[in-house]
């Protein structure tokens, strides 16, 4: 039976046509979500504003109609090669349409600034190169917090969610590269049904929150504008000093529990709250781990924190060390708190979680603490067979062995993450940012977090004054970061463009 | 629909492929998680667990599920996980077992009180299937409805057969007996228009009355030769119930190379005559005389072998041969090298699922396995869209047909002028991929 298929769509090369006509198909559900804050330039007078957001729903909806009527590919076969080059070109395709507005607008200058300024904003990084962020537009604001919380659950899950086009066999290829983990574990039999689910969850959080934030003392449009920036665990701020700027308690704490809830494996969520198996959270060990980092952290940072006498007050000290370890982990990197300030221990301390970040399937960044149990376990493993050289081990997730197989894939992701980030970290000390600076600004592009380190990038997370060329490379690895690394690395591997 | 299919094996990942291609949420159970990593990139859920625990069954709501087909290697496990789902709320359960006692009537009373609905014995329908082919040598698939009232048969036309050269349109003059209702070429089968043509070396699917049975096998070059013995090859569980079904009727000579499972055979089966031969002796057809046999049978494990002893067995002028092939890369293959016919296992099971979730009388429906494409009957439901037009005007997709049909225990040949009314019972067929329209057609 599917003989007949492979036959009748077998090609030698990738199928370009089909891949550029799914991506019109997505310039045009772009195009409908810029409509929203073309409504708030409205509701707010900007009229000029407006007129770019119009303009830019206008060339997005023009070119998506054009790639999606005029190319006529001559086979709608879809394969994995069609899969991954859909995925990463469409996150390319949406930063470029997507920094129209900043461009028209005068927000940014030029289109270095303009394409780092959208990718930072949909792979949820949150680095910026706008230095005065109150001085923008309400408008523009919110479509930055707008493009992180499309990015957050992905792109390419919105649209398997609402439209049935992708909803064969070539859909499952791309929502197995876009959606974080080990495994992409689905919660319902079609792959549609799950990333309805999944979007049903996150549109959840993103109304409770809204509604929390609402009605404290941060007013409607920042509530909503810092709820699309937390639920996607992006960092996005609507003020120069981010959360600092209110002083508020609760409003720190509601955003710190919700950065920690969407820091959690969706699956998870939608089978404890949906299905109602709380054992889920019994059985889960990386829910185990991540809530117990969380908390381990939180203590040393306090620790120090109290130690060094660098706040007031305890509970102020307090918050200030949950919210700093919850927003590290989750690759939230909010700018709540000035880092260097807290000294260099904690500062460092805090790499550590970024570098690991969330759980797997959910909104967080960073290369999964999924990933660093099944390394810990492997490692303990190894150093068991040092001397029980022919002792048969297994590693154990969630009461499960993981099969070799597996295991070796994330041994590999963890060596290619480092080599990444460490390659970028050397190609921007050749435009003469410092090496740890360098570090940890590549290390906060690849893990999705957006805080900059440093005298170029320092202080309230300006990117502003790096070399165009560090910003082309560093919205690279924040796509590659976002991606969990392989669906892009793939793209330049020779193999995948070669014939066979 | 919602289906369930507890076991990741060979038979379980062909179905889970089959029914995700056809727009079915699908849920595979498996104890082995790394048989569902396979799975990894086809539509549907995996879990991995026993399928005899509740709380896995719970886990994936086997309650609002429409079908639980168990297919793991164990049958006592396939019956108990079939049972258990069935009383959790499934509305249907299938079971896949292993031993000819079940399927006798008296055992499907005790088995429907356990609420197992159906039981596929995938080698006893193999054997069946095979029977089947030795009754008509001349064609390669054959598919008859309502004892035999519709006939659909698989034939391979060659520059020989009259048939070959005209216009499907202009058929209707020299052969309005029969009906063309696919054709099979260069692997790919298509649902032909009246202004296709029959080549040579295709595979049309012919649907006729038995009457007429003699007129197709003339139009088409073909002869009815007489069946009198039988050369299987093999010792699998198929060959067993094949000699049981026909030891009485024809001559039968087992060749196999295992003498252990040989002395096993020679007990069981008195009426056959069982070779044993050393594995790589490739003189052994010659040497068992396959001139003197009418059909060959090759059963054996591997696909490869079955398909290159056949290719041999034609060599030495053996008219009709037989072979099965569970890799289902190599049955296109195999129909090129001109293979009388293909049995596969995975085809037959997938084919009596998918003959479940069309028809709610499985009792007396059939279905064909083909391996691009199923052949299935099904009951026209009452106000169902293919009653409100003549065929011609019903806009049938093109990858389906309905190949003809049974009214009043008459069988009938469909034509664009036909009118379908709800009780007919018709035969579709109907092309990989397009089965979840048939649900649309005909509900």
């Amino acid at each position: 039976m599917h003989m007949m298929m492979r036959h009748r769509t077998f090609s030698k090369t990738i199928n370009f046509p089909i891949v550029l006509r799914v991506v019109g198909w997505l310039l045009m559900i772009e195009s409908l979500f810029m409509i929203a804050p073309l409504l708030v330039s409205l509701i707010y007078g900007e009229k000029w504003e407006a007129i770019c957001f119009a303009v830019s729903v206008v060339i997005t909806l023009v070119v998506g109609l054009f790639m999606n009527y005029r190319i006529k590919p001559s086979s709608k076969a879809m394969r994995k090669r069609e899969g991954l080059l859909l995925t990463a070109t469409t996150w390319v395709f949406f930063s470029i349409f997507g920094m129209i507005p900043f461009l028209m607008s005068g927000t940014v200058t030029g289109i270095t600034d303009g394409f780092f300024e959208t990718m930072s904003g949909f792979t949820t990084t949150g680095a910026s190169v706008i230095k005065d962020i109150e001085a923008l537009p309400r408008g523009i604001l919110f479509w930055r917090s707008m493009m992180q919380w499309i990015g957050g659950m992905g792109i390419i899950l919105f649209t398997l969610a609402v439209l049935p086009m992708l909803n064969y066999k070539g859909g499952v290829s791309l929502f197995n590269s876009e959606v974080t983990g080990i495994t992409h574990e689905r919660m319902r039999p079609r792959v549609s049904q799950t990333a309805k689910s999944l979007w049903a969850i996150y549109l959840v959080f993103t109304v409770v929150l809204a509604l929390l934030l609402g009605f404290g003392p941060m007013g409607w449009y920042d509530a909503i504008c810092h709820t699309m920036s937390t639920v996607s665990t992006g960092g996005f701020s609507t003020k120069n000093n981010g959360l600092h700027y209110w002083h508020d308690y609760y409003s720190d704490i509601v955003i710190m529990i919700f950065m920690l809830v969407c820091g959690i494996n969706f699956t998870i969520i939608y089978k404890v709250a949906v299905q109602g198996k709380f054992n889920e959270i019994k059985r889960s060990d990386t829910l185990k781990w991540y809530l117990g980092i969380v908390i381990v952290g939180s203590i040393v940072v306090f620790a120090r924190i109290a130690y060094m006498s660098f706040v007031d007050t305890w509970h102020f000290g307090a918050i200030l060390a949950a919210f700093d370890t919850i927003s590290a982990i989750t690759s939230t990197g909010y700018a709540t708190y000035n880092y260097e300030r807290e000294g260099q221990f904690i500062f460092f301390f805090l790499m550590l979680l970024m570098f690991f970040g969330g759980m797997a399937g959910s909104t967080a960044g960073g290369a999964k603490i999924d990933r660093l149990v099944v390394l810990l376990k492997n490692v303990k493993n190894e150093l068991y067979k040092v001397v029980h050289s022919s002792a048969v081990t297994a590693v154990r997730l969630d009461g499960k062995s993981i099969p070799h197989m597996v295991v070796e894939k994330i041994l590999a992701f963890l060596s290619i993450y480092v080599v990444v980030m460490i390659s970028v970290a050397v190609m921007l000390t050749l435009f003469g940012l410092p090496a740890f600076d360098a570090l940890f600004n590549s290390l906060s592009a690849i893990s999705n977090i957006g805080f900059g380190y440093g005298e170029m990038t320092g202080g309230d997370d300006k990117f502003a004054m790096i070399p165009d060329a560090c910003k082309w490379i560093l919205a690279l690895e924040m796509l590659i970061g976002r991606l969990e690394v392989f669906t892009v690395l793939a793209l330049f591997s020779p193999g995948f463009w070669k014939k066979d | 629909m919602r289906i369930v299919i507890a076991g990741a094996g060979e038979v379980g990942t062909h179905l889970a492929k089959m029914l995700s291609n056809e727009e079915q949420d699908i849920i595979v159970v498996d104890k082995d998680e790394k048989k569902l990593y396979n799975l990894e990139n086809y539509n549907l859920m995996t879990m991995q667990g026993s399928a005899v625990s509740l709380d896995v069954l719970k886990s994936i709501q086997v309650g609002v599920a429409d079908i639980f087909i168990a297919v793991t290697p164990h049958e006592t496990i396939n019956v108990i996980a079939s049972s258990m789902a069935k009383s959790l709320g499934c509305k249907k359960a299938v079971a896949r077992i292993d031993n000819f006692e079940f399927m006798k009537p008296a055992s499907k009373k005790f088995f429907s009180s356990y609420g197992i609905d159906t039981l596929i014995y995938p080698e006893y329908l193999a054997a069946i299937e095979v029977k089947t082919a030795m009754q008509h040598p001349w064609a390669r698939n054959w598919f008859e409805m309502l004892n035999g009232e519709l006939v659909l048969a698989g034939v391979k036309v060659r520059d020989n057969a009259r048939i070959v050269g005209h216009k499907l349109k202009d058929l209707s003059g020299i052969s309005s007996f029969m009906h063309v209702n696919a054709i099979k070429r260069n692997r790919e089968i298509i649902i032909p228009g009246g202004n296709d043509e029959v080549l040579h070396n295709d595979i049309i699917y012919v649907a006729t009355t038995p009457r007429n049975i003699d007129d197709v096998i003339a139009i088409c070059g073909k002869i009815n030769h007489r069946v009198e013995s039988v050369l299987i090859m093999g010792g699998n569980e198929i060959v067993k119930q094949l000699a049981e079904l026909i030891c009485q009727d024809y001559k039968v000579k087992i060749m196999h190379s295992d003498l252990a499972r040989c002395q096993e055979l020679a007990d069981e089966l008195p009426d056959c005559n069982i070779v044993h031969y050393e594995a790589g002796n490739t003189d052994v057809l010659e040497d068992e005389g396959v001139e003197d046999y009418d059909v060959f049978v090759a059963l054996g494990d591997s696909s490869e072998s079955n398909i290159l002893s056949c290719v041999m067995a034609k060599e030495l002028g053996m008219r009709k041969t037989i072979a099965q092939v569970e890799n289902l890369q190599f049955v296109n293959e195999a129909e090129s090298l001109n293979i009388g016919t293909i049995i596969n296992k995975k085809l037959i099971a997938s084919s009596t699922i998918f003959q479940m979730m069309i028809d709610a009388d499985t009792e007396t429906s059939k279905s064909l396995a083909l391996a691009d494409a199923e052949v299935a009957e099904l009951e026209v439901g009452a106000g169902a869209k293919v009653t409100k037009a003549m065929v011609k005007d019903l806009r049938l997709s093109r990858d389906m047909t309905i190949a003809g049909l049974v009214r009043n225990g008459e069988g009938l040949l469909v034509t664009g002028d036909t009118q379908l009314q709800a009780g007919d019972r018709v035969v579709v067929f109907c092309l990989a991929g397009a089965i979840h329209k048939i649900e649309k057609m005909f509900g």
